[in-house]
Protein backbone atom coordinates (compact mmCIF):
# COMPACT_ATOMS: atom_id res chain seq x y z
CA UNK A 1 0.00 0.00 0.00
CA UNK A 2 1.36 3.09 -0.80
CA UNK A 3 1.74 6.23 2.16
CA UNK A 4 -0.78 8.74 1.43
CA UNK A 5 -0.20 10.80 3.87
CA UNK A 6 -3.32 10.31 5.63
CA UNK A 7 -4.88 12.22 2.76
CA UNK A 8 -7.82 9.98 0.93
CA UNK A 9 -6.51 9.47 -2.10
CA UNK A 10 -10.55 9.85 -3.60
CA UNK A 11 -12.90 12.30 -1.40
CA UNK A 12 -15.33 12.45 -3.85
CA UNK A 13 -17.05 8.42 -3.27
CA UNK A 14 -16.28 8.74 -0.04
CA UNK A 15 -17.63 5.01 0.93
CA UNK A 16 -15.56 2.82 -1.54
CA UNK A 17 -11.60 2.92 -1.13
CA UNK A 18 -9.03 0.88 -3.02
CA UNK A 19 -8.15 -1.10 -0.38
CA UNK A 20 -11.83 -1.99 0.25
CA UNK A 21 -11.85 -3.85 -2.97
CA UNK A 22 -11.19 -7.13 -3.53
CA UNK A 23 -11.08 -8.65 -7.01
CA UNK A 24 -10.22 -12.59 -7.71
CA UNK A 25 -11.30 -13.74 -4.49
CA UNK A 26 -12.07 -17.37 -3.50
CA UNK A 27 -15.58 -18.71 -1.22
CA UNK A 28 -16.86 -22.18 -0.31
CA UNK A 29 -20.60 -20.86 -0.26
CA UNK A 30 -22.74 -17.86 0.83
CA UNK A 31 -21.69 -18.33 4.34
CA UNK A 32 -17.73 -18.24 3.39
CA UNK A 33 -18.45 -14.91 1.46
CA UNK A 34 -20.54 -13.08 4.02
CA UNK A 35 -17.80 -14.18 6.47
CA UNK A 36 -14.92 -12.67 4.33
CA UNK A 37 -17.27 -9.69 3.72
CA UNK A 38 -17.45 -8.95 6.94
CA UNK A 39 -13.89 -9.30 7.91
CA UNK A 40 -13.11 -7.05 5.23
CA UNK A 41 -15.56 -4.04 6.98
CA UNK A 42 -13.75 -5.31 10.10
CA UNK A 43 -10.41 -4.24 8.01
CA UNK A 44 -10.47 -1.46 6.96
CA UNK A 45 -11.92 -0.07 10.10
CA UNK A 46 -15.68 1.06 9.19
CA UNK A 47 -17.27 -2.19 11.74
CA UNK A 48 -16.05 -4.03 15.06
CA UNK A 49 -16.19 -7.68 15.07
CA UNK A 50 -19.62 -8.03 16.49
CA UNK A 51 -21.26 -6.33 13.22
CA UNK A 52 -19.60 -9.19 10.84
CA UNK A 53 -21.46 -11.53 12.98
CA UNK A 54 -24.92 -9.69 12.94
CA UNK A 55 -24.28 -9.76 8.57
CA UNK A 56 -24.72 -13.65 9.24
CA UNK A 57 -27.73 -13.57 11.03
CA UNK A 58 -29.35 -11.52 8.44
CA UNK A 59 -28.68 -13.64 5.72
CA UNK A 60 -30.34 -16.27 7.52
CA UNK A 61 -33.47 -13.81 7.85
CA UNK A 62 -33.71 -12.90 4.47
CA UNK A 63 -31.14 -13.62 1.03
CA UNK A 64 -29.61 -10.05 0.16
CA UNK A 65 -29.33 -11.16 -3.29
CA UNK A 66 -30.23 -8.81 -5.47
CA UNK A 67 -30.07 -9.45 -8.96
CA UNK A 68 -27.05 -9.23 -11.89
CA UNK A 69 -25.12 -11.76 -10.13
CA UNK A 70 -24.60 -9.38 -7.26
CA UNK A 71 -25.43 -9.86 -3.27
CA UNK A 72 -25.31 -7.40 -0.69
CA UNK A 73 -24.76 -8.47 2.03
CA UNK A 74 -24.93 -6.14 5.40
CA UNK A 75 -25.80 -6.29 9.38
CA UNK A 76 -28.82 -6.19 11.03
CA UNK A 77 -30.53 -3.31 12.04
CA UNK A 78 -29.56 -4.07 15.81
CA UNK A 79 -25.68 -4.20 14.78
CA UNK A 80 -26.13 -0.85 13.46
CA UNK A 81 -24.40 0.55 16.87
CA UNK A 82 -20.94 -1.57 15.73
CA UNK A 83 -20.84 0.80 12.51
CA UNK A 84 -17.71 3.19 12.84
CA UNK A 85 -18.69 4.51 9.60
CA UNK A 86 -20.39 3.91 6.16
CA UNK A 87 -18.50 2.25 4.11
CA UNK A 88 -18.24 -0.65 1.36
CA UNK A 89 -16.67 -3.11 0.37
CA UNK A 90 -16.04 -5.47 -2.76
CA UNK A 91 -15.70 -8.65 -3.16
CA UNK A 92 -15.15 -10.43 -6.45
CA UNK A 93 -15.83 -14.20 -7.06
CA UNK A 94 -14.72 -15.34 -10.72
CA UNK A 95 -15.43 -18.87 -9.88
CA UNK A 96 -19.22 -17.66 -8.82
CA UNK A 97 -21.15 -18.57 -5.39
CA UNK A 98 -24.19 -20.43 -5.56
CA UNK A 99 -26.81 -18.17 -3.63
CA UNK A 100 -30.17 -19.55 -3.03
CA UNK A 101 -30.03 -20.68 -6.92
CA UNK A 102 -28.28 -17.56 -7.86
CA UNK A 103 -25.08 -17.41 -9.07
CA UNK A 104 -23.17 -14.65 -7.10
CA UNK A 105 -20.03 -13.02 -8.96
CA UNK A 106 -19.58 -9.87 -6.68
CA UNK A 107 -20.84 -9.27 -3.01
CA UNK A 108 -20.87 -5.67 -1.95
CA UNK A 109 -20.33 -5.38 1.90
CA UNK A 110 -22.40 -2.47 3.53
CA UNK A 111 -21.65 -0.72 6.95
CA UNK A 112 -23.95 1.78 7.62
CA UNK A 113 -24.63 3.87 11.03
CA UNK A 114 -28.11 5.61 10.04
CA UNK A 115 -30.14 5.55 7.30
CA UNK A 116 -27.51 6.91 4.24
CA UNK A 117 -27.69 3.26 2.98
CA UNK A 118 -30.68 3.93 1.56
CA UNK A 119 -29.04 6.55 -0.94
CA UNK A 120 -26.03 4.18 -1.25
CA UNK A 121 -28.43 1.32 -2.19
CA UNK A 122 -30.04 3.20 -4.47
CA UNK A 123 -27.12 4.34 -6.51
CA UNK A 124 -25.96 0.75 -6.23
CA UNK A 125 -28.86 -0.39 -7.62
CA UNK A 126 -29.22 2.60 -10.74
CA UNK A 127 -25.32 1.04 -11.67
CA UNK A 128 -26.24 -2.50 -11.95
CA UNK A 129 -29.36 -2.11 -13.99
CA UNK A 130 -26.76 -1.15 -17.43
CA UNK A 131 -25.83 -4.83 -18.19
CA UNK A 132 -22.33 -3.65 -19.24
CA UNK A 133 -21.34 -2.21 -16.07
CA UNK A 134 -22.83 -4.83 -14.09
CA UNK A 135 -20.81 -7.64 -15.97
CA UNK A 136 -17.56 -5.16 -15.88
CA UNK A 137 -18.23 -5.55 -12.36
CA UNK A 138 -18.27 -9.39 -12.13
CA UNK A 139 -15.28 -9.50 -14.81
CA UNK A 140 -12.70 -6.60 -14.53
CA UNK A 141 -9.13 -7.32 -13.23
CA UNK A 142 -8.52 -4.07 -12.44
CA UNK A 143 -9.33 -1.93 -9.37
CA UNK A 144 -9.18 0.96 -11.29
CA UNK A 145 -12.30 0.19 -12.78
CA UNK A 146 -14.54 -1.07 -10.05
CA UNK A 147 -13.29 2.33 -8.52
CA UNK A 148 -14.56 4.44 -11.64
CA UNK A 149 -17.80 1.82 -11.80
CA UNK A 150 -19.00 2.87 -8.30
CA UNK A 151 -17.42 6.21 -8.34
CA UNK A 152 -20.85 7.74 -8.09
CA UNK A 153 -22.23 6.41 -4.99
CA UNK A 154 -22.19 8.39 -2.04
CA UNK A 155 -24.54 9.06 1.38
CA UNK A 156 -26.10 11.65 -0.41
CA UNK A 157 -29.61 11.37 -2.12
CA UNK A 158 -29.26 12.06 -6.47
CA UNK B 1 -54.75 -1.56 -15.28
CA UNK B 2 -55.61 -0.34 -11.23
CA UNK B 3 -53.57 2.18 -10.04
CA UNK B 4 -52.87 3.83 -5.97
CA UNK B 5 -50.94 5.37 -4.10
CA UNK B 6 -49.05 4.88 -0.54
CA UNK B 7 -46.73 6.35 1.61
CA UNK B 8 -43.63 3.81 2.86
CA UNK B 9 -44.45 2.99 6.68
CA UNK B 10 -41.09 1.85 6.77
CA UNK B 11 -39.02 3.34 9.68
CA UNK B 12 -36.28 3.78 7.53
CA UNK B 13 -37.68 3.26 3.67
CA UNK B 14 -37.31 0.64 1.42
CA UNK B 15 -33.66 -0.77 1.67
CA UNK B 16 -33.06 -4.05 1.88
CA UNK B 17 -35.15 -6.32 3.40
CA UNK B 18 -38.20 -4.27 3.12
CA UNK B 19 -37.65 -4.17 -0.17
CA UNK B 20 -36.87 -7.66 -0.40
CA UNK B 21 -39.94 -8.14 1.51
CA UNK B 22 -42.11 -6.30 -0.97
CA UNK B 23 -40.16 -8.00 -4.53
CA UNK B 24 -41.13 -11.25 -2.59
CA UNK B 25 -44.95 -10.29 -2.19
CA UNK B 26 -45.56 -8.66 -5.93
CA UNK B 27 -43.50 -11.49 -7.24
CA UNK B 28 -46.14 -13.77 -5.54
CA UNK B 29 -49.00 -11.85 -6.43
CA UNK B 30 -48.47 -13.72 -9.73
CA UNK B 31 -49.68 -10.63 -12.22
CA UNK B 32 -47.38 -7.77 -13.59
CA UNK B 33 -46.73 -4.93 -10.96
CA UNK B 34 -44.82 -1.59 -11.22
CA UNK B 35 -44.21 0.68 -9.01
CA UNK B 36 -42.48 4.40 -9.21
CA UNK B 37 -41.87 7.24 -7.13
CA UNK B 38 -42.04 11.15 -8.62
CA UNK B 39 -40.11 10.74 -11.40
CA UNK B 40 -38.45 7.58 -11.09
CA UNK B 41 -39.97 4.56 -12.80
CA UNK B 42 -42.66 2.94 -13.18
CA UNK B 43 -40.07 0.24 -12.43
CA UNK B 44 -40.98 -3.86 -12.20
CA UNK B 45 -42.12 -4.41 -8.74
CA UNK B 46 -40.64 -8.25 -9.02
CA UNK B 47 -36.89 -6.59 -9.60
CA UNK B 48 -35.23 -6.21 -6.34
CA UNK B 49 -32.64 -3.63 -7.98
CA UNK B 50 -35.66 -1.64 -9.99
CA UNK B 51 -37.15 -1.39 -6.14
CA UNK B 52 -34.03 -0.44 -4.22
CA UNK B 53 -32.98 2.13 -7.12
CA UNK B 54 -36.10 4.39 -6.21
CA UNK B 55 -34.31 4.97 -3.15
CA UNK B 56 -37.89 5.25 -1.60
CA UNK B 57 -37.61 6.44 1.97
CA UNK B 58 -39.74 6.29 5.29
CA UNK B 59 -42.77 8.64 4.65
CA UNK B 60 -42.00 9.17 0.80
CA UNK B 61 -45.46 8.65 -1.74
CA UNK B 62 -45.05 5.88 -4.31
CA UNK B 63 -47.41 4.74 -6.72
CA UNK B 64 -48.53 0.65 -7.45
CA UNK B 65 -49.92 -0.11 -10.50
CA UNK B 66 -51.11 -3.64 -10.88
CA UNK B 67 -52.51 -5.48 -13.90
CA UNK B 68 -54.89 -8.12 -14.28
CA UNK B 69 -58.53 -9.26 -12.96
CA UNK B 70 -56.80 -9.63 -9.42
CA UNK B 71 -55.78 -6.45 -9.52
CA UNK B 72 -57.62 -4.53 -6.79
CA UNK B 73 -57.40 -7.28 -4.07
CA UNK B 74 -53.66 -7.43 -5.41
CA UNK B 75 -53.24 -3.71 -4.75
CA UNK B 76 -54.86 -4.07 -1.46
CA UNK B 77 -52.62 -6.34 0.17
CA UNK B 78 -49.23 -4.95 -1.21
CA UNK B 79 -50.63 -1.25 -0.36
CA UNK B 80 -51.15 -2.65 3.48
CA UNK B 81 -47.25 -4.15 3.55
CA UNK B 82 -45.91 -0.71 2.58
CA UNK B 83 -47.50 1.13 4.95
CA UNK B 84 -46.09 -1.76 7.38
CA UNK B 85 -43.02 -1.13 9.11
CA UNK B 86 -40.98 -3.71 7.74
CA UNK B 87 -38.01 -2.64 9.45
CA UNK B 88 -39.59 -3.59 12.60
CA UNK B 89 -38.04 -7.28 12.92
CA UNK B 90 -41.58 -8.55 14.11
CA UNK B 91 -42.50 -7.90 10.37
CA UNK B 92 -39.96 -10.26 9.22
CA UNK B 93 -42.39 -13.14 9.61
CA UNK B 94 -44.94 -11.43 7.20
Amino acid sequence: MPDRGGQPQRAASGVLSPEAVRLGCKATDKWDVVRQAGALLVEIGAVSPEYAEAMLERERSISTYVGEGVAIPHGTDDSRRYVTRTALGFLQLPDGVDWDGNDVRVAVAIASSGDEHVAVLSALAQILMEPEQAERLRTTTDVEDVLALLADISTEED
Amino acid sequence: MAVREVTIGSRVGLHARPAALFVQAATAAGVPVKISKGDKGPVDARSMLGVLGLGARNGDSVTLEVEGETADAVLDSLVALLEQDLDEPAAADA
